[in-house]
């Protein structure tokens, strides 16, 4: 009984910081002061869509593209905002479309998959946009939602292929955002930076500068560039102050800097499981140990709210089981996610877990395959060269470490120097070299 | 009961009392807690390359030269500040003309447009102070754009390099005076080119009071009109006859057919194929098919196809053959659906208007298939905007164009003033092939003009409109034009009630739902405006005309 005390009061902390978030959130913007001209900050237009749209489907509620457009509308304020109490919200409009028009509505089925996806339900998304497609074969959002599902599902060369049919038919910043993340994921980086950046010439919405520049800060953050990482995200923050990549960002930077401020204000506007714990392991890494156990535990309150919804994300719960040191149960959780997709992240956090189990054996294979792809993660890579070390491996072990440094020298402030020391054990035990 | 469960328990009583705190519902199942689930935009704001509409007519005070129209990005909110609206720069416009009836361009002109941003880091903001003139440098975003021109598949020829946009109309004390603007954006080119892009005010006239009537909502909740006080990006060209015509020579061959596209560069991320060429994204033509007769599920595959596919593509020309609109009225209000297949309807979506390719209107308007030059066994039917350029300029414009007897208007090309709304309800119900006009219908939705007036001179669209949608009543001009000529919009306070609304930033709904919003526009008013023919009808009160081709 005791325990669930501690725990609502934990709650309660996570409740402050949600409101703290919408405070955040909802803060007017102050005005710079310009002779004679306008000064009004830009318009939300997403906001006003939304606004307009329910205004116009309250007066007009047989009119089934508004209803999937606002179901569409929904998913981007969601996504924007990061909140996800507008997901209902988008599915009711969504399946309105539906009643409305159940034949021939590529649309209101568009919506439910990115829905779906949105939900980390990537097998229903799947099936939702192929649905789609059978009524809209030209459908390049039901090609988007496709590559979204597959992707995280593992089925790399079926999401390439979806991307590239979305590019085909309707080349802008949604199909360029999808292509840059697929050749990012297949280490084409130099790639993946052109078309985010192709994007984010042409992004108008604020929301959308602040999204490609966010991506380019993290794809220059995955090569070590912290100038150029730092520079994208400002960039971000200045189109949208609120957005939640962008903040992330710098708070990894400010972290590289031994600055942990950033991830506190991160915390205290977004609770979410992995980032309490990113946090918390950078509190222990600077010796804050009681802070870092509260952060896990609010963690821990975070996954136990989401599961108790009915969520289901097996890297957040492994995450959080190796937090806890409890490894075996992060091997069952990875484990089980990997039965549902074989995206190289999780492919990543199962070989961890079992390392941290100490099952080095049978860690070796998903070590490789998150990296299989061709995807440069830095993390990955540590992940793998410390299980090859784990396996008496020296000269691979070697080569992986390297390979992450070489890649990032920043990717973690807590890994970074464990990669460092285990190399150079490595290079004068006589390696080789 | 274990600690998990109890832990489960009190975390779903927790999720309760969040969701009663209102902005704390925001755990539910879906927060996205995966640090690898990336998520993109997935319907990014990209209005900027959406084709609204196209015009082609014979210039009125210029004679000899035909001018073509073309706008993109439809429902800008004028509400000025930091909002503003510019071409794409990594997509190319186009309008492409076919005078020899292969349904593929024969003189096609491509527009580029570049930003020059000075805005810097430091602020978001258009402006820093009046802009006074195209090049004034306190305007702190501009952009110009290159025009090039190809004929009979010739390269391209640039004929303007750096030429500058009108600005997008942010507010009186920004642009004290905004036909300067205009002015210095309007450029005549040798060969009597006369060029134009920038913003305009939405020339598009359609009034959404139907949906009330058909909803039975409150008529006070709704009446606003969907196109009235937003804005445009518009690309206007004006050239001699002979730039377009077949052989060069518009005596013996009048005829061209005219559609717009948006491009952009096809990019590739798998191997093989290669990378280059271009995808269509944006296609427009007569306005409406995409809305009245091509369905939702055709739409992007319409907008993909260039009309030298239009024809084989079944299921395209089927739904022109058997329209959706008159059947869906058929089905609601037990009037009869003209026969199909519509072969009137080919003839003025298909081929033009022909005695040559045996449909059942019997006149020769504008199909490639008469003019003099044309090989008829070459001819391939597809969507086009066609226009009989040796049609004289009419005196006094009648708003429903061909139909009611002025041959220069709607379907022959399109006027800025041709009612097409009305038009092309009156020709899915049959006007065409009957021969009949509707009287009645000829009424139409209150709606025949557009809010604001059209220049006589190149580029003939209005001014931006510079004042606030839901606030457009205070502009005295537009309140005029709002509560017009009809007794029951002059009795809606709807404009009243909209003003006093703390939101007057409002985008309407047709810019979520886009091109089928739309068309389910055109098609409720169809609904409307045929439940009030039916009606009439039985009264007698029908003065039919016959169509004089």
């Amino acid at each position: 009984m005791r325990r669930n005390l501690i725990r609502f009061g934990l709650a309660g902390v996570l409740a402050a910081g949600l409101l703290g978030t919408a405070a955040i959130v909802v803060r007017p913007e102050a005005p710079i002061p310009v002779a004679t001209t306008d000064t009004r900050p830009p318009a939300d237009v997403l906001a006003q869509r939304i606004t307009r749209a329910q205004q116009q489907l309250r007066a007009v509620p047989g009119d089934w593209p508004g209803w999937a457009s606002l179901g569409a509308a929904y998913l981007e304020q969601a996504r924007i905002t990061a909140d996800p109490g507008l997901y209902p919200k988008a599915e009711e409009a969504a399946l309105r479309s539906l009643r409305l028009r159940p034949d021939g509505n590529s649309d209101g089925l568009v919506v439910l998959g990115a829905l779906a996806n949105a939900r980390h339900d990537f097998g229903a998304a799947r099936d939702r946009a192929r649905e789609a497609l059978t009524v809209n074969d030209h459908d390049a959002g039901a090609y988007g939602v496709l590559a979204d599902a597959l992707t995280q599902l593992g089925d790399a060369a079926g999401a390439t292929e979806a991307v590239q049919r979305m590019l085909d038919l309707r080349p802008g910043l949604a199909a360029y955002a999808r292509a840059s993340y697929d050749l990012e994921l297949r280490g084409r980086v130099t790639e993946a930076e052109s078309l985010m950046r192709q994007a984010l010439d042409n992004a108008v919405d604020p929301h959308d500068v602040a999204f490609c520049q966010a991506q380019l800060g993290d794809l220059a953050f995955g090569r070590g560039d912290l100038a150029t990482a730092e520079a994208a995200y400002a960039a971000a923050l200045a189109a949208d102050p609120s957005a939640f990549g962008a903040q992330h960002g710098m708070a990894r930077i400010g972290a590289v800097r031994g600055d942990l401020s950033g991830y506190g204000r991160l915390v205290a506007r977004m609770p979410a499981t992995s980032t309490l714990l990113e946090y918390a392991t950078l509190l222990r890494v600077a010796d804050r140990q009681a802070e870092a156990d509260q952060q896990i535990e609010l963690a821990a309150a975070a996954e136990g709210l989401f599961a108790a919804n009915g969520g289901a994300d097996g890297l957040a719960a492994a995450e959080l089981a190796l937090a806890q040191g409890r490894p075996e149960e992060a091997v069952t959780a990875a484990r089980a996610e990997w039965q549902r997709r074989q995206h190289p992240d999780v492919a990543d956090m199962l070989a961890w877990s079992l390392h941290t189990a100490g099952r080095d054996a049978e860690a070796l294979p998903y070590a490789r395959r998150a990296l299989a792809g061709g995807s440069r993660a830095a993390g990955h890579a540590y992940h793998l060269g410390m299980i090859e070390l784990g396996l008496g491996q020296p000269e691979a072990a070697r080569a992986s470490l390297a390979r992450a440094l070489d890649t990032n020298p920043y990717f973690s402030p807590v890994d970074g120097p464990l990669a460092r020391r285990a190399l150079a054990g490595l290079r004068t035990s006589g390696g080789n070299r | 009961m274990t600690v998990d469960t109890r832990l489960r328990r009190t975390a779903a009583a927790l999720g309760a009392i969040a969701l009663l705190g209102g902005t704390l519902y925001g755990l539910g199942p879906g927060t996205a807690t995966a640090s690898s689930h990336r998520e993109a935009p997935l319907v990014a704001a990209d209005p900027a390359i959406d084709n609204t509409d196209l015009y082609a007519f014979v210039s009125p005070e210029r004679p000899g030269y035909v001018t073509f129209v073309a706008n993109w990005q439809p429902f800008e909110e004028p509400n000025g500040g930091p909002n503003f609206y510019p071409f794409a720069t990594d997509a190319t416009y186009h309008i492409k003309v076919d005078n020899d009836g292969d349904a593929k361009p024969d003189a096609e002109f491509k527009w580029k447009f570049r930003s020059v941003d000075n805005r810097g880091d430091s602020t978001f903001l258009y402006n820093n102070g009046p802009v006074t003139s195209i090049d004034d440098e306190n305007l702190l975003f501009k952009q110009t754009y290159s025009l090039q021109s190809s004929f009979n598949g010739e390269p391209f020829k640039t004929r303007v390099e750096d030429a500058p946009v009108a600005p997008s109309r942010v507010g009186a004390a920004s642009m004290p005076d905004y036909g300067t603007l205009r002015q210095q954006a309007t450029r005549t080119l040798p060969g009597g080119w006369k060029i134009f892009a920038g913003q305009a005010d939405d020339p598009f006239f359609l009034d959404l009071r139907v949906f009330d009537l058909l909803y039975g909502g409150d008529l006070s909740e709704t009446g606003q009109d969907t196109v009235a006080g937003y804005n445009v990006n518009t690309i206007a060209l004006q050239v001699p006859f002979a730039d377009v015509a077949l052989k060069g020579d518009a005596t013996r061959n009048p005829v061209i057919g005219v559609w717009t596209t948006t491009e952009r560069d096809r990019v590739r991320i798998t191997g093989g194929r290669g990378s280059g060429g271009k995808v269509q994204v944006s296609r427009l033509g007569n306005p409406l098919v995409n809305e009245v007769v091509v369905p939702a599920s055709l739409k992007d595959t319409f907008n993909a196809t260039p009309p030298e596919r239009d024809a084989g593509i079944p299921a395209l020309v089927k739904r022109v053959l058997e329209p959706e609109v008159p059947k869906l009225i058929e089905s609601i209000y037990k009037i009869p659906a003209p026969k199909t297949p519509r072969n009137d309807l080919a003839e003025i979506f298909l081929t033009g208007i022909t005695t040559k390719a045996g449909g059942p209107i019997k006149a020769d308007l504008n199909s490639q298939l008469n003019n003099a030059d044309v090989k008829a066994s070459r001819f391939r039917p597809s969507e086009q905007l066609r226009l009989n350029l040796s049609v004289p300029v009419a005196g006094a414009p009648d708003r429903l164009g061909v139909l009611a007897g002025d041959l220069q208007g709607f379907p022959n090309g399109r006027r800025l003033t041709d009612d097409v709304v009305d038009i092309e309800l009156q020709a899915l119900v049959g006007a065409a092939q009957t021969g009949k006009l509707v009287d009645a219908l000829a009424a139409g939705d209150a709606v025949n003009t557009n809010d604001q007036q059209f220049s006589g001179e190149f580029p003939y669209v209005a001014l931006p409109n510079g004042v606030a949608v839901n606030s457009a009543a205070k502009q005295p001009a537009t309140a005029a034009k709002l509560t017009g000529s009809s007794p029951a919009a002059a009795a809606a306070p709807a404009s009243d009630t909209d003003v006093a609304q703390p939101a007057p930033d409002l985008v309407p709904v047709a810019v979520v739902s886009g091109a089928t919003g739309l068309g389910l526009v055109i098609v409720l008013a169809g609904v409307f405006l045929l439940l009030r023919w039916y009606r009439r009808r039985g009264r007698g009160a029908d003065p039919d005309r016959t169509l004089t081709f």
